[in-house]
């Protein structure tokens, strides 16, 4: 029987995550605001067709659409009801890669008389189990599945299972709509007259791969209908982990900078602990106003999670990348070369210091039976203000288990 | 601070809708009627879980021969503080699906926290508390401050 790919992506997944809880939403024009509060980072159709676009500020939205509802982001909800969508299709395919927050891919094996009713079945069940509507497309590859339920939005089912219909359909795409072809590959391909994805299928191979590197290429394949790209079904370990953002404003103090650094370390450490795992390297990246962004490492002897040690590392690391008096406008701190907790190579330089540790573990443990930084470093007390505000008490959206942002 | 609040029409028995001549504070938005109830309407009034029932009161004081404070809104440290004890307020809930604030619509819970004095003539009137806005709901509105939501952070 013949392997074709399911695409299962969520309509206005952040959107549709609000009405699951708030009825009210349904059918009226919503946003979903992203973590400061100003900048749209999901619409409904209704606010769509006003025009309001992804990514806006909220002052344009509201001018756009008066009458637009805005909601605040919820990422530890739309985790909740992400597994739960997960949930519903493994009972479909037990090839499954869970892509990201909202969308899924599936290996099945079926005749292609039996795709549309299995997309549409598909696309049911989500919405019977989680209320969440979603559009299924069914394609030969993986890139052209996910072009197909572009096509089929919102809260489609369809199946595009041959050649002939598959040419029509990349007929009417952009070159640049097609995941992993920007503006700039796309350029790249333009004096040879690319201009539609069906352009790009019909372009020859080897100038594909000579502009557009082997990741190009293997779209290029994969749109001919030749399955290149696998599904993934575990996730890979963390190759790096990074917390930072903006500083809500400019910072100039050196104080406040340090505070802002100590504050995005502690972070850092949490999702260490989580994963399981201790840097090698630790780096910091200040980007300035001016626009430019300058990093600095910090030594560390050999790998680790311990406050102390990381925290030596992340002075030296924010000496090297500050610039004095030069307003900075977001801290980022970064951990490379992760390596698992148990079973690390020791080093001669680093003595153990079980009572160090012992602190951290109590520090883990009060936070963990209060509240997120109940106990923290001093160093952040010139953020206090923040602390205290509930509406921070928030960390980025990883869901943990998917591939992608 | 907070200029208005929207519940959804079904939220409201009709025949009070009916008693307190509600019908010209219905608007539309995608498709379904909504009450609306706004700081600067001609007379300000809000619905209020209040004695048991859903009632309409008079939201706050903009009457020069009223001794009430010239506000919707109070804040909770003036509550705290003793500001309202001579008047023996009640706490309340002011039921909402959506508040606006500064022209942004926002959603709301459970309701919004209110508390229900006495006028001169003994009747009583609702005050929304308020309480300094979090940096997201600052954001978000351009608003110093912002209502006392029910169990509900913005």
């Amino acid at each position: 029987m013949p392997t074709f790919i399911a695409h299962v992506d969520a309509d206005s997944f952040y959107v549709s995550a609000e009405r699951v809880r708030n009825a009210a939403l349904v059918g009226k024009p919503v946003a979903v605001l992203g973590n400061q509060g100003a900048c749209v980072i999901a619409k409904s159709y209704e606010m769509k067709a006003k025009g309001v676009k992804t990514g806006e500020p909220i002052w344009e939205a509201r001018k756009k659409c008066p009458e637009g509802v805005y909601a605040k982001r919820d990422f530890e909800w739309y985790g909740v009801l992400s597994r739960r969508m997960l949930q519903a299709v493994q009972s479909f395919s037990p090839i499954i890669e869970y892509y990201s927050v909202d969308e899924f891919f599936l290996q099945v094996e079926l005749r292609e008389n039996q795709l549309d009713r299995f997309a549409a079945d598909i696309r049911d069940a989500v919405y019977d189990q989680v209320r969440v509507p979603v559009t299924v497309g069914i394609a030969r590859t993986r890139t052209l599945a996910k072009l197909v339920s572009d096509t089929a939005k919102p809260n489609g089912a369809k199946a595009i299972p041959d050649r002939a219909a598959e040419e029509k359909m990349l007929g009417r795409f952009a070159v640049t709509e097609v995941c992993g072809i920007g503006e700039k590959r796309a350029a790249r391909v333009a004096p040879y007259g690319v201009r539609t994805a069906l352009d790009f299928i019909r372009a020859d191979g080897r100038l594909v791969r000579e502009k557009l590197t082997i990741v190009g290429y293997e779209l290029w394949t994969e749109l001919r209908g030749e399955r290149v790209v696998p599904l993934r079904r575990f996730r890979a370990g963390k190759q790096s982990i990074s917390r930072g953002g903006s500083v809500k404003g400019t910072v100039v103090c050196p104080m406040l900078l340090w505070a802002w650094a100590v504050r995005n370390l502690e972070r850092l450490i949490e999702e260490l602990h989580y994963e399981g795992v201790v840097a090698g390297k630790l780096a910091v990246y200040l980007v300035y106003k001016a626009g430019q962004a300058l990093c600095g490492e910090g030594p560390l002897d050999a790998p680790s999670d311990r406050f102390d040690l990381l925290l030596d590392a992340v002075r030296v690391a924010v000496r090297r990348a500050w610039l004095p008096g030069a307003p900075i406008t977001h801290v980022h701190v970064v951990a490379d070369q992760l390596r698992r907790e148990r079973g690390r190579q020791l080093c001669l330089f680093t003595q153990p210091s079980p009572k160090l540790e012992a602190v951290a573990r109590v520090k883990r443990e009060v936070n963990a039976r209060i509240g997120r930084f109940a106990v923290r470093s001093g160093a952040t007390l010139p953020l206090s203000r923040l602390y205290q505000d509930p509406a921070e008490n928030f960390d980025v959206p990883d869901i943990k288990g998917k591939h992608c942002f | 601070m907070l200029a208005g609040i929207a519940l959804t029409w079904s939220e409201l028995p009709l025949d009070l809708i009916h008693a307190e001549n509600l019908a010209g504070r219905v608007h539309e938005r995608g498709g379904e009627r909504e009450v609306r109830f706004y700081w600067y309407d001609y007379t300000p009034l809000l619905p209020v879980w209040y004695e048991g029932k859903l009632r309409i009161l008079r939201w706050g004081n903009r009457r020069r021969d009223c001794r009430l404070p010239h506000t919707g809104c109070t804040r909770r440290t003036t509550i705290e503080g003793g500001g309202w004890a001579h008047l023996n307020p009640e706490r309340v809930r002011v039921p909402a699906t959506f508040g606006v604030d500064r022209g942004t619509w926002f959603t709301v819970k459970e309701g919004v926290e209110g508390i229900v004095v006495p006028d001169e003539r003994e009747q009583p009137v609702v005050y929304v508390v308020c309480e300094p806005a979090t940096e997201y709901y600052r954001l978000m509105t351009r608003s110093e401050w912002m209502p006392a939501l029910l169990h509900q952070t913005i």
